[in-house]
């Protein structure tokens, strides 16, 4: 309900704006507004679950507690704040990819993304695309892809929001947003700075997390200005500066520090034609890490990579139900680090996207991919999606697709141990949805089938050095459930979202389920609102995770299971017009449980944050 | 409430069963792992394993069944003296537990920065310390008071110092040279604990031990070739009476042995898993392997009693693996789970 809310409040928005620039074909409208349009019209087939800016508001602490709290998605976080990575329906870290405005932003050096660097001030909506996408997408889009997006839309307004917030271990938030458009030209900047001691008691001992303090700024500024009837030209821009101590374990104390610098800016020029409408974009990215083993010395290791991107896509009718998407792709990287020199990597790609609706009830899309990549061959890239609406209520979707994960920077050429010679990993997969729509209620479940290849692994090798190489090989089967119901009694309103996944991923050497998957994985949201008060409880399961291969169950070989409930409360305070003030209240770990999310790495107690929000 | 009902039973357990203990005979045991084989492993988690000397009981996590705490990351070594055991981990802190109950008895927490093993001569304990591991001038080795657990003073030495042997009052630091890479032996007198003397010898000093001849001897690994400045690694020999080398046997290139134990007269060392072995009378090094261990990653070596010990570190994730062999046959006698990413063996 939730998302089929935010569709009508993005067509409603592309509407006012469209009305203003050239036809009111609804194709258009998502072109004006996002930068990333064929997420929506070309993943029909697939489970897309989008996450609004009123909770994204609400969450800005921690990108990772935002998502394990209400997808399907786990988290392995080396303690709060730390460096966390996600396992998207069992796979790993790499084989996720995080897209901003239409464009990977995956790690050049680990095919990751850390989501304690990522604030999401300021993003419109972040949308959860489950199953292979690495044709739309490339490397990495195996398990799923998090899309974070911008809209700029061209309706007439000028609206700030301020944000000040306090809670325990000192955490002190502040963000700015500020919006302003007219018919020509729009804008939107977010600021945010987080500083945290986050120094909280390890339960049941007389220790606390030491080492583990961080701050962080980050600005996201977007433009847009509609040059002519027919083209418009938009800036993206994102900064992330970071400053992380990385505490130890329980057992161990670290002085280690980890400092992280991230800019992406992308300049995008749309033309909106008859038949065809048609975008280019030119990106540069830059990704900079610094690492001091002990905070206290200037002595530190790093890594850097400058990605430059050419990318034109076009939008054709080719017939009025079959549409083609061409888009034809340059990226070149170049990276600099302590433990490699400066390679460089030249990548060229071509994508058709086709998608062909005979009629309301069906939607077929068939997208093929080929990459050609300096140092390696990357396999021909196809997937496949259907859409079925079966009845007004009942709608099945079917896609199947393979997918690859390239060989990182670090994989290739760290001194000693890069390896010349891998290739990408490849993925086979298959994914059938469910979705049930009747008044307030959706339920949407889907099963899934995951084959991977040529894993990369870094192995000791006889030279007594580690190597990575193509070895291992997995499958991952599981099934996922989420549920959304909305009800209002007169002025009362409730809600309800929840998520199940069950989740296999196997060695298909050992037989043995990964380490770090869990087999279960839940999650409830409650929601209540009345008159100017809301307030909502969130209850996560998270089952046992092995950490070592042999799948023991034991304090040396496995993470317990935990449960885990938040707790929040909002009240407006003052209500005009044009101005609004909201005070929040929200309690994490409510019954202050003991729990570990990586091993030896305990997480927070029972911790408090208080929030005031203008608005004018 | 319970817990108290609880408490309250658990003590009066103990009661019993202590007065009961007033009857038993002088030679009751000292504790749990009395007699019997230590594994180490780095970890993560790290952990201690034991094993009986009959082979038949083994238990893994050691300190944490007793403790019920984890040992760091990551567990470099243990050293023994007298009736305890540290447990040395690259964090920092040293653990003092009783050798035969693994029971907690304090810690030495200051003073230490990337410690790495321990030794004890003239009643002091004596640490070897990176420092920053990236800075090769702050090396030190911490002189330890055994009663209070502080660092008393330190020694500064060369870059990398790692394994530490004494000899009567004097100890000998292998300079393996931390994050890069040295070529010294370290000669420090306890009495005065200065530095008195370093000896050269191939690059990367490592392994230590004293022959039946009196001799000291040092292997070093060499420079492996992927650093695209191969050195040779040689067994070095040193008379401990002239703190001179007395003799280098040096290996072939693409040879670079990094384990080493003494039995019987026969100096072992490896090439991968395989396992060679030369007399104290050797001139030249041998490439001829006695045989093969069953170790995917061999990480430890050790021997007592006609037994020779291999840790397995496996794939540095799973738990590792204790090898035992016979030292005549070479067959493999039994073999046991060891904590994860096993490097270290020592007999209690």
């Amino acid at each position: 309900m939730r998302y089929r809310l935010l569709l009508f409040f993005v067509l409603l928005i592309g509407n006012l704006a469209q009305a203003q620039i050239v036809t009111d074909s609804v194709q258009h409208l998502d072109e004006v507004v996002l930068s990333d349009a064929k997420l929506k019209r070309y993943s029909k087939g697939y489970k897309l679950s989008i996450l609004k800016d009123s909770l994204l508001q609400k969450n800005k602490a921690s990108f990772t507690d935002l998502l394990r709290f209400n997808t399907n998605i786990y988290f392995k976080e080396n303690g709060f704040g730390m460096v966390s990575s996600p396992s998207f329906r069992g796979t790993n870290a790499s084989q996720t990819a995080v897209i901003w405005n239409g464009i990977s932003i995956n790690s050049q050096l680990t095919g990751q993304t850390d989501f304690n660097t990522i604030n999401t001030t300021n993003f419109n909506s972040i949308a959860i695309r489950s199953g292979g996408g690495s044709v739309q997408y490339g490397s990495g889009a195996i398990g799923g892809s998090i899309h974070l997006n911008n809209t700029l839309s061209f309706k007439q307004h000028f609206d700030h929001t301020a944000t000040l917030s306090y809670g325990s271990y000192e955490t002190k938030n502040i963000s700015y947003l500020s919006s302003y458009s007219n018919e020509k030209f729009s804008v939107n900047v977010g600021l945010n700075y987080i500083d945290s001691e986050n120094d909280y008691k390890y339960l049941n001992t007389d220790q606390s997390n030491e080492n583990g303090a961080f701050q962080n700024g980050s600005i996201n500024a977007n433009l847009g200005y509609v040059l002519s009837s027919k083209d418009v030209l938009k800036l993206y821009h994102q900064t992330f500066i970071g400053d992380r101590e990385f505490s130890g374990t329980v057992s161990s104390p670290s002085l280690a520090k980890y400092e992280d610098q991230n800019f992406r800016t992308m300049l995008e020029w749309s033309r909106f034609g008859t038949a065809i409408d048609s975008k280019l974009k030119i990106a540069h990215l830059q990704e900079h890490f610094k690492y001091f083993g002990n905070k206290n010395t200037d002595n530190f290791t790093f890594g850097k990579v400058n990605t430059y991107l050419v990318n034109y896509t076009a939008d054709i009718d080719l017939l009025t139900d079959l549409k083609l998407n061409p888009i034809v792709s340059y990226n070149y990287y170049e990276g600099s680090g302590s433990s490699f020199n400066n390679p460089n990597r030249k990548e060229f790609s071509t994508t058709a996207l086709l998608l062909y609706n005979p009629n309301e009830k069906w939607h077929y899309g068939l997208n093929i991919r080929q990459d050609v990549t300096s140092g390696f061959e990357s396999p021909l890239l196809f997937s496949f999606d259907v859409a079925y609406n079966v009845s007004n209520f009942y709608q099945l979707k079917l896609n199947g697709s393979k997918n690859y994960r390239v060989p990182t920077f670090n994989d290739l050429y760290w001194q000693p141990g890069g390896n010349l010679s891998l290739v990408p990993e490849t993925s086979y997969q298959l994914d059938l949805g469910q979705e049930f729509t009747y008044k307030n209620t959706s339920l949407k479940v889907n099963t899934f089938y995951i084959k991977t290849s040529d894993l990369i692994q870094w192995t000791p090798n006889d030279s007594g050095f580690w190597s990575p190489e193509n070895i291992a090989e997995t499958q991952n089967y599981g099934a996922e459930a989420t549920i959304e119901i909305t009800h209002k009694i007169k002025a009362h309103q409730f809600s309800l979202q929840g998520n199940y996944a069950y989740t296999v991923s196997e060695d298909l050497e050992t037989d043995a389920q990964l380490i770090y998957v869990p087999y279960h994985k839940a999650n409830i949201n409650l929601a209540y609102a009345y008159k100017r008060m809301s307030m909502f409880i969130q209850h996560l399961y998270t089952g046992e995770v092995y950490t070592t291969p042999e799948n023991l169950s034991g304090r040396f070989y496995s993470v317990e299971a935990y449960q885990l409930t938040n707790f929040g409360i909002d009240f407006k305070l003052f209500q005009a017009k044009k101005q609004q003030i909201d005070l929040g209240l929200k309690v994490n770990n409510l019954f202050n449980t003991v729990y570990e999310n990586v091993a030896f790495r305990p997480m927070p107690d029972r911790n408090f944050n208080f929030q005031i929000q203008y608005k004018f | 409430m319970k817990k108290i009902i609880l408490s309250i039973f658990a003590m009066s357990l103990l009661i019993v069963s202590c007065s009961s203990d007033d009857d038993a005979t002088p030679s009751e045991p000292l504790g749990a792992y009395e007699d019997g084989i230590i594994v180490s492993g780095e970890g993560g988690p790290s952990s201690i394993s034991f094993i009986s000397e009959d082979l038949m009981t083994s238990e893994n996590q050691i300190y944490f069944n007793v403790n019920n705490e984890a040992t760091g990351v990551y567990l470099q070594s243990l050293g023994f003296n007298d009736d305890k055991a540290y447990i040395v981990v690259d964090a920092g802190t040293i653990t003092v537990v009783n050798r035969y109950t693994f029971e907690k008895l304090g810690t030495i927490s200051t003073g230490l920065t990337t410690p790495r093993y321990i030794a004890f001569a003239n009643g002091k304990g004596y640490i070897t310390n990176w420092g920053d591991p990236y800075d090769e001038t702050d090396d030190f080795v911490a002189v330890v008071d055994l009663t209070a657990n502080t660092v008393i003073s330190t020694i500064p030495v060369g870059n990398g110092p790692e394994q530490i042997l004494a000899e009567d009052n004097v100890v000998y630091v292998s300079h393996k040279g931390a994050y890069t890479t040295n070529n010294i032996v370290s000669v420090i007198n306890t009495s005065s604990d200065v530095l008195t003397t370093t000896i050269t010898v191939n690059d990367n000093p490592d392994e230590m031990l004293v022959d039946d001849n009196g001799d000291l001897v040092v292997l070093s690994s060499g420079k492996p070739a992927w650093t695209g400045d191969e050195t040779k690694a040689a067994i070095t020999k040193i008379d401990m009476d002239t703190n001179t080398v007395s003799t280098t046997l040096e290996f072939s290139d693409g040879e670079h042995p990094e384990l080493m134990t003494y039995l019987n007269g026969h100096l072992y060392y490896n090439l991968g898993s395989s396992i060679l072995s030369i007399t104290d009378d050797a001139t030249a090094v041998t490439s001829i392997p006695l045989f093969t261990t069953a170790a995917t990653t061999l990480y430890g070596m050790a021997a007592k009693d006609d037994r020779l010990y291999f840790a397995d570190a496996v794939d540095y994730t799973s738990a590792g693996q204790l090898f035992i062999y016979d030292d005549t046959s070479y067959s493999l006698i039994n073999s046991f789970n060891a904590p994860v990413v096993a490097s270290k063996i020592y007999f209690n």
